[in-house]
């Protein structure tokens, strides 16, 4: 137990099992505890426009979660990110059109559907790294797309409908969906944080980081980098599945334009924009993406109302892209470490204040 | 009138242009171990380039060569401001540069007049009227001159690399940086020379392709994907894995074309074959045909 309760002056850990703990005070859990409070007022607030863009962003974390676990964590890159959430998307609406399964059996299949697919191409790994991996991952984000679009059962890629959800007799209806939909991701974003939060702390998430910083030392301590990279893409693509089904929910249908190759790169984008290798920043990397295009998207609006482009040129189709590519280029230059870097020095600055370094 | 050699002919045509966009991919990979998400997008930009040049009246010749020469300026510029300070970083850093890139050139693309529409080269009267005919398939002037303009490219830089000094100094460079580098070889400047002559390169690869099947950016870019398949099966540092990549990738996808689209329902398989192929290929021998033995097994 640290000298005080509240701030953690120093580190005054003397076993193991002290440096395993989550939260290092009593202080740090209480926050926790405020935020996810604050979170659950959130909708009552903010306006029913915005509620929208903060359910993608929280279906967007749990994905990039999983991206982290693959790419951040293990150091496997994976373009294929949203094929996976494709796979637990479509699983998911098989299970609720054919098998009418209700929703809180149809999510867990398409997570389920996503871990398997994703062991399948994690394969590969075992024999590849670095690029040619990449490249794999990329063919089969490319194959996937192809073949639900070849697929009669899938719709061929044009849009399944699934089932409106029933909760606790509140059924989603056109004027509450952003909202009931709220308090449904909500929980299952804070239950795969914590869930990802402790397997790190056992020697199957460890395990992963070792791998990562490099293979062959970890194969000298004892640890099968082909069992833990197979392991790595199996959890990444369940988190992926996972967040699918909850898409396929939200947008109320599956469309193949959901799960491209754009949106695997947005959520790399994502991924590195919050900081690869760190829980919270696969909350603040979706959430600065999808804020960015947002703004974007409204102030090229304006910027087309100004007459400044010739005609034929859709402003918002072109600012989008640029400064989303940008985003990445920028941060990658000057902030490999991410969102989550700005977040770790903001709270060092608290906990030493009014003392600096 | 047999449907394999005209297959086999088509693929060649087509396998011209991704050996073209490959070669393009592969000098920047053998000299600086850079993948390059964003070749697709240059080869685009070259292409409309040159296409705007034609539109304000410049002869069809000299605007190639005017894009020829601002994507070798692209590229050397992409490379000094943006890859120089990403040496050493983490391959997926390198990787999401490149990735980021390209959104920023789409991005470019899209505010022109180009970006959304489907255009097409006004011919030049070279390459008007009728074409040959060979094996039963008539073969415009345009495809003809498309080949030879693919092939005479690859055929001037083989020579380049292995009789020009500059050549052997690049690969020299390939082969071993540090070395090159206590030898007194400007690493950096040969760096800049590989990207400005993949640029080079895309714009020729972009230019041909849209005399042979228009100008759409979406094809264009498409193109930077294609690539992947062809390098891998012809070795990612291989010049000549490019060239014979980029001629089996063409002919294999136009013989899945010919003969699978009436199996497999809704057809076009030659959209995926390729890929297909190049996981097979990661599975039996990721190295290509031609690539360097570097991969090591866990």
């Amino acid at each position: 137990m640290p000298a005080s309760r509240f701030t953690q002056t120093g580190n005054y850990r003397t076993r193991y099992a002290q440096d395993q703990t989550i939260f290092a005070t009593y202080a740090e859990q209480l926050s926790l505890i405020v935020l996810i409070g604050l979170l659950l007022l959130l909708p009552l607030i903010l306006p029913k426009t915005m509620l929208r863009d903060v359910n993608m962003i929280m279906i967007y974390a749990v994905a990039v979660i999983g991206l982290n676990i693959t790419t951040g964590y293990t150091g496997l890159i994976n373009i294929g990110q949203a094929a996976f959430m494709g796979v637990g998307a479509y699983a998911t609406a098989l299970a609720a059109t054919r098998l009418n399964l209700p929703f809180f059996l149809a999510i867990p299949i398409g997570g389920i559907a996503g871990a398997l697919v994703g062991t399948f191409v994690g394969l590969p790994s075992l024999r590849l790294k670095y690029l040619y991996l990449a490249v794999a991952t990329l063919a089969f984000q490319i194959i996937f797309e192809w073949g639900v679009g070849h697929t009669p059962l899938l719709a061929q890629g044009g849009a399944i409908s699934l089932p409106p959800v029933q909760v606790f007799g509140v059924k989603a209806t056109f004027f509450n969906h952003n909202f009931v939909w709220y308090y449904l991701i909500l929980p299952v974003l804070v239950v795969m944080g914590l869930l990802w939060r402790n397997v790190l702390r056992t020697k199957h998430g460890r395990s992963l980081i070792a791998v990562r910083d490099n293979d062959r030392a970890a194969a000298a301590m004892g640890i099968n980098p082909g069992t833990a990279k197979i392991m790595a893409f199996m959890i990444g693509s369940f988190y992926a599945g996972i967040a699918g089904g909850l898409f396929a929910y939200f947008q109320k249908a599956v469309v193949i334009e959901d799960y491209g190759l754009h949106i695997s790169i947005q959520l790399l984008a994502m991924a590195i924009v919050g900081g690869l290798g760190s829980l919270p920043g696969s909350f603040l990397g979706p959430l600065f993406i999808v804020t960015l295009d947002r703004l974007v998207g409204n102030g090229s609006q304006w910027l087309g109302a100004q007459n400044l482009f010739p005609a034929g040129v859709d402003v918002a189709t072109a600012l989008r892209p640029l400064s989303f590519g940008l985003a990445i280029v920028l941060f990658l230059m000057f902030e490999p470490r991410g969102l989550a870097n700005w977040w770790r020095l903001s709270r060092l600055y608290f906990k030493k204040w009014p003392y600096k370094f | 009138m047999d449907l394999l050699p005209q297959l086999l002919i088509a693929g060649v045509v087509i396998g011209s242009v991704y050996a073209l966009a490959a070669l393009g991919f592969v000098l920047i990979y053998k000299s600086s171990r850079v993948i390059n998400f964003a070749h697709g997008q240059i080869i685009a930009t070259g292409a409309f380039i040159a296409f705007a040049l034609t539109q304000k009246g410049v002869n069809f010749w000299l605007a190639g060569l005017i894009a020829m020469l601002a994507t070798f300026l692209l590229g050397m510029l992409i490379e000094r401001v943006f890859l120089r300070r990403m040496v050493g970083e983490p391959i997926i850093a390198v990787i999401m540069v490149t990735i980021g890139l390209s959104s920023v050139i789409d991005g470019l693309i899209h505010l022109t007049p180009y970006g959304a529409g489907t255009f097409s080269f006004e011919r030049p009267a070279l390459l008007t009227g009728q074409g040959i005919e060979l094996f039963g398939l008539p073969l415009s002037k345009t495809q003809i001159a498309g080949v030879l303009m693919a092939l005479g490219l690859l055929g001037g830089f083989t020579y380049f690399f292995n009789k020009s000094t500059l050549g052997i100094t690049m690969r020299a460079v390939a082969d071993d940086q540090m070395a090159a580098m206590s030898v007194g070889t400007s690493v950096e400047r040969v760096f800049a020379l590989a990207w400005a002559a993949a640029g080079l390169t895309a714009a020729a690869a972009g230019v041909i392709l849209g005399l042979m099947s228009g100008l759409t950016l979406g094809g264009l870019a498409g193109i930077g994907l294609k690539v992947f398949p062809v390098v891998i099966l012809g070795g990612l540092d291989s010049v000549i894995g490019a060239i014979v990549g980029g001629m089996l990738i063409g002919i294999l996808e136009n013989l899945s074309a010919g003969y699978l689209d009436g199996i497999v329902p809704g057809g076009g398989t030659r959209e995926v074959f390729p890929f297909i192929i190049l996981i097979i290929v990661l599975l039996i021998r990721p190295y290509g045909l031609f690539g360097t033995k570097e991969i090591e097994r866990v």
